[in-house]
């Protein structure tokens, strides 16, 4: 599992990488700064954030975990604060704040567990009691994030510049979900005892979110919403047995590609038209950006699951309902509008941006290094439904679908 | 296995060189001529899908491996159905292709057109001999995509001939008009919403029996297994997709908003791709579940469901065609039409046994290819008349002979008048929908025979509006089309093939739908429609149905359903999470950093260094502290 995260975390970190060249000149540029000095001090922070969430999935230990869940934080937090958009300081230290509640909990939570186990090394960690459970459980929910402590996410994920709302949206809230599965994995009484309450709140925070979509004006306020929807299938995915959490998995990689590469698009209009966000100015930009949009209908068919791979994702989940609910109807038709209303908004979106009458711009060329890393990623999605990738994915997954540790 | 690596392939991969060059240097001569590749693809297609029909005369399966840990594998099945399906789909697709070298020559965006047309039909294929349901469900999510593409081509709304309905008419808060972006929105949205309870039921096959091969899954068991309410939930969640696909009702209205996609893609759409997927889908797991077999009480409840959903889905489409003045509206409700009369003529095979699923499929089979040609022949004539509307007169008819003849043709050997193709392949559905009488009295055959009288009206109106008693249309761009009309008319003479095979016997299926065709009722029923067509034929605007007709055409209002209740019911949705956003926002950024100002001020305002204030407090809580006890206490 650490295996399908961390492929999923250095793939798009890498072509994140190379797409901030470009991107983060121009912000530079926009913001008066000096380049050449900016981008050593933005490309050291860019790689310590990318790096530690790299080694948060690998660390087989709470602690280690722990440590580099702040240090991933941390970075974040000044790439933010340095080069956000907006009001970006108000908005960083939002955002430090509300991670760092969550961060402070599982702490806790870890070390409830640690005087439970006497140890916190993942292999030998057997028990976690209540306490330990509810603790990082509330923690990680304000990271995932869930419907009510979701407040920071639209703020931190519209403001920060794009590259790193590329990596946080896909990357770093998931990780929250990476969390609760490691945990699940071990001793995954909490989410079987609680499994109702916990359901129905993955379903309304995932359609609140997807409703509250359909109204944003702004195009990356409007990705960080869907990032909250697809992250409530996460939480679905976690309630559904051996087949929902590896389900969970996919997902998790398959939002990765999907909005690191949709994040990569609102940077392309962003650097094309100095600063175009607003969805009301937009219109038919198929007509000036072909590229960025094409690459934009890629981002899209991963979040609905249109022939990529979030296509087994949906379909482990909603094989997990089976498993787990049988034919419960209230619970089908839940999980089944969620996914419903991922593909609406996907390509309502999708008609509003670029399809329509032309709003009425220039045609500009787009940078080769804007618009390839988008493809590559969509291409590796849409490879991932065939083998030998799939089978690879799925055999590694085979264990977790038994609910053994991994 | 490497034929059919090439069948699916070699359509995606020829489409790719004009999506590149074109994404590349739009506009170019280069990429203006590299479509004959893409053709050339679709043409290695169909050569691979007529080996693979002869050669499996006896049905086979192939499996390939590809998550072999779960027992999902890319498994292909050649059977009666398949190996034929394969070849019309492959044949209609080629001759389309063919046609649109001409037709979309001076298109704004070759690239994407043929890039999405060769996904299309690389898709369908999928579909078509996919014995797995998740390999079905890749194939069927590619045309969904394809057709979003294609519907939505001319995405820049700017071209008045790319709309449906009336420009700038309203009918109180319906819009009656539709852009193509808002064509394609509609169909994908629409598709969606049946595509995931379909995705559902495939999970929870799997799910239940470890399986996903049609052919291989022990359905008697399976139902027995869930229960009545199991088994109609199953069942029913599966079909959602096909409805939707295939436009039943209430989903229809997708169907006739994608008319603002090419004639191409209409043609494709229509006859061999997308909403025979639908249907085509029922048909196969008809086959394999044998619901004559096994009598349980669910399978016969979604059957029922199916009959009649499919026979006033098709009423309705008959009639909604019979009232309208668009071209291709006229062709679209008469698929809806056609593809109802499908369904429930499978769904008869509940009671009736195999023998049902066959006699559809071979109506889908003459529909495909006298469903194309009406397209076609629509497309070339708005590229001549440059209107949407039906226009021309017998003078104009003359002009487009070609089209003229492909149309007498085609209308006629589909409505069903002795002796032509439709006719023997209706009088087999005559037949089955008798057959039901014990069950359900004549109610199916009386809406058979109601939906066919009216089918061929509109067909003898098509014909008789553009050709001969239409107006006098204002525009005529008669040069070239010579690739279209060879086009066409090699579709149309299809259907004479078709005529040739049935007549031939051969097979007991054809020598059944032979008989059929001598039956005195089905006699009776064809003089019926050769009657309906005749005076159609000559009077094409009856004033006394004028104002129904105008209810008709505007599709009983059914749009309201796409376009004023389910989006109400979202708005509604959207203000009041949006209310809860601005609750939220207030009570996170507003209230609670407030109330911390507030303490903190407080606090902070007890701070003065006098010592007096500090005694007062001491003394104060002190004083608190024993009340509280002296309560607690007592």
């Amino acid at each position: 599992m650490s295996n399908a995260f961390g492929l999923s975390i250095t793939l798009v970190s890498a072509f994140v990488a190379l797409y901030s060249l470009p991107y983060m000149y121009h912000r530079f540029e926009e913001m008066g700064l000096d380049e050449i000095q900016e981008y050593r001090k933005y490309i050291f922070l860019y790689n310590i954030y990318a790096g530690s969430m790299l080694w948060l999935v690998y660390s087989g230990n709470f602690i280690l975990l722990f440590i580099f869940l702040e240090i991933s934080l941390l970075a974040s937090f000044f790439l933010i604060y340095m080069y956000g958009y907006g009001n970006r300081r108000w908005v960083a230290i939002l955002y430090f704040i509300w991670t760092h509640v969550a961060g402070a909990l599982t702490f806790v939570g870890f070390l409830v567990m640690a005087f439970d186990n006497s140890t916190l090394a993942m292999d030998s960690v057997s028990t976690i009691s209540f306490v330990a459970w509810i603790l990082i459980f509330t923690g990680m929910i304000v990271k995932l994030p869930g419907l009510g402590p979701h407040v920071w996410l639209p703020w931190a994920h519209a403001e920060a510049p794009t590259t790193v709302s590329a990596l946080l949206s896909p990357l770093t809230v998931g990780l929250a979900g990476y969390i609760l599965i490691r945990v699940y994995l071990i001793d995954g009484w909490f989410i079987n005892e609680f499994r109702n309450i916990i359901m129905a709140y993955a379903v309304i925070t995932s359609i609140y979110a997807g409703l509250s979509v359909l109204r944003q004006t702004d195009y990356k306020k409007l990705l960080a919403y869907s990032t909250v929807s697809q992250m409530g299938y996460m939480l679905i995915g976690l309630c559904l047995g051996g087949f929902g959490v590896a389900g969970a998995t996919i997902q998790y990689i398959s939002h990765a590609f999907g909005k690191s590469i949709l994040f990569m698009t609102a940077g392309g209009l962003i650097v094309a038209y100095h600063g175009l966000r607003d969805l009301g100015k937009m219109g038919g930009m198929h007509e000036y950006v072909p590229t960025i949009s094409n690459a934009a209908l890629l981002g899209f068919m991963n979040l609905s699951g249109i022939i990529a791979i979030g296509m087994f994702g949906e379909f482990f989940i909603l094989r997990g309902i089976i498993d787990v609910y049988s034919f419960n109807v209230p619970v089908i038709l839940a999980v089944v509008f969620v996914f419903i209303l991922s593909g609406w908004y996907s390509f309502f979106t999708m008609k509003n941006i670029y399809f329509g009458k032309p709003a009425g711009y220039e045609k500009v060329k787009v940078s080769r290094l804007i618009d390839t890393p988008l493809y590559v990623i969509g291409a590796i999605s849409i490879l991932f439904i065939f083998p030998p990738l799939i089978t690879a994915l799925v055999d590694g997954l085979k264990l977790i679908i038994g609910g053994v540790l991994p | 296995m490497i034929s059919l690596a090439i069948l699916f392939l070699a359509p995606i991969i020829a489409g790719i060189p004009v999506a590149v060059a074109w994404g590349h240097r739009p506009e170019s001569d280069l990429a203006r001529k590299l479509p004959v590749i893409s053709v050339i693809g679709l043409f290695i297609s169909l050569v691979v899908s007529l080996y693979l029909f002869f050669s499996y005369p006896e049905p086979e399966r192939v499996v390939i491996q590809w998550i072999p840990g779960l027992n999902i594998n890319f498994s292909f099945i050649f059977d009666y159905l398949s190996t034929r399906m394969g070849v019309l789909t492959a044949l209609i697709a080629f001759l389309i292709g063919v046609y649109g070298l001409e037709y979309m020559k001076h298109d704004y965006r070759m690239g994407w057109y043929w890039f999405f047309f060769n996904m299309f039909t690389s898709s369908m294929l999928l579909v078509v001999y996919s014995d797995n349901l998740l390999m079905l469900l890749i194939g069927w999510e590619g045309l969904g995509l394809a057709s979003w593409g294609l519907i939505g081509h001319w995405f820049r709304d700017d071209d008045e001939l790319s709309y449906v309905g009336i420009m700038d008419r309203f009918v109180g808060p319906l819009k009656m008009f539709w852009s193509p972006s808002t064509g394609g929105w509609r169909a994908i949205s629409t598709i969606r919403f049946g595509d995931m309870p379909m995705f559902f039921a495939v999970a929870a096959i799997f799910a239940l029996t470890g399986s996903l091969d049609i052919s291989q899954i022990d359905w008697g068991g399976l139902f027995a297994k869930i229960g009545t309410a199991g088994t109609i939930v199953l069942l029913f969640t599966f079909l959602m997709g096909p409805f939707t696909k295939s436009a039943q009702l209430p989903f229809s209205e997708w169907l006739m908003t994608a008319m603002t996609g090419p004639t191409t893609v209409s043609a494709l759409l229509h006859s061999a791709t997308m909403v025979a997927a639908g249907t085509y889908l029922f048909m196969r797991l008809s086959i394999y579940i044998g619901p004559w077999a096994h009598h349980s009480a669910g399978l016969a409840i979604i059957y029922i469901l199916v009959l009649f959903l499919g026979l006033i889905s098709s009423l309705y489409g008959a009639l909604v065609a019979l009232s309208s003045l668009e071209r291709k509206v006229i062709l679209a409700a008469s698929t809806m039409s056609s593809l109802g009369l499908m369904f429930a003529t499978t769904a008869s095979s509940y009671w009736l046994g195999e023998i049902a699923v066959m006699i559809a499929f071979w109506y889908l089979v003459v529909h495909a290819f006298a469903k194309a040609t009406l397209f076609l022949v629509a497309g070339h004539l708005i590229h001549v008349t440059e209107t949407r509307f039906c226009s021309g007169n017998l003078e104009f008819g003359k002009k487009i002979i070609a089209g003229f003849g492909a149309t007498v043709l085609a209308t006629i050997s589909l409505a069903g008048i002795p002796p032509f193709t439709a006719y023997w392949v209706k009088s087999g559905m005559d037949e089955l929908m008798h057959g039901l009488h014990e069950v359900f009295g004549l109610a199916p055959f009386a809406l058979l025979v109601t939906t066919s009288l009216v089918y061929s009206g509109f067909l003898a109106k098509f014909l008789s509006l553009n050709f001969i008693k239409g107006e006098k249309p204002h525009e005529m761009h008669l040069h070239g089309g010579k690739v279209m009309s060879l086009a066409y008319a090699v579709m149309v003479s299809m259907l004479i093939y078709l005529l040739y095979v049935i007549l031939s016997g051969g097979s007991h299926l054809m020598e059944e739908l032979v008989s059929a065709g001598y039956d005195k009722t089905s006699i009776t029923v064809g003089v019926l429609v050769l009657v309906a067509y005749v005076i159609t034929l000559i009077d094409p605007r009856e004033k006394a149905f004028s104002r129904i007709a105008g209810i008709f055409g505007d599709r009983l209002y059914l749009s309201a359903l796409n376009d004023y209740i389910v989006p109400g019911i979202g708005k509604v949705l959207i203000a009041f999470v949006d209310l809860c956003n601005s609750v939220i926002d207030f009570f996170f950024h507003r209230l609670i950093p407030d109330v911390f100002g507030a303490i903190s001020g407080g606090i902070r305002r007890i701070q003065k260094g006098y010592l007096t204030t500090y005694l007062k407090l001491v003394v104060g809580v002190f004083l608190a502290v024993v009340f509280i006890a002296v309560l607690m206490g007592w």
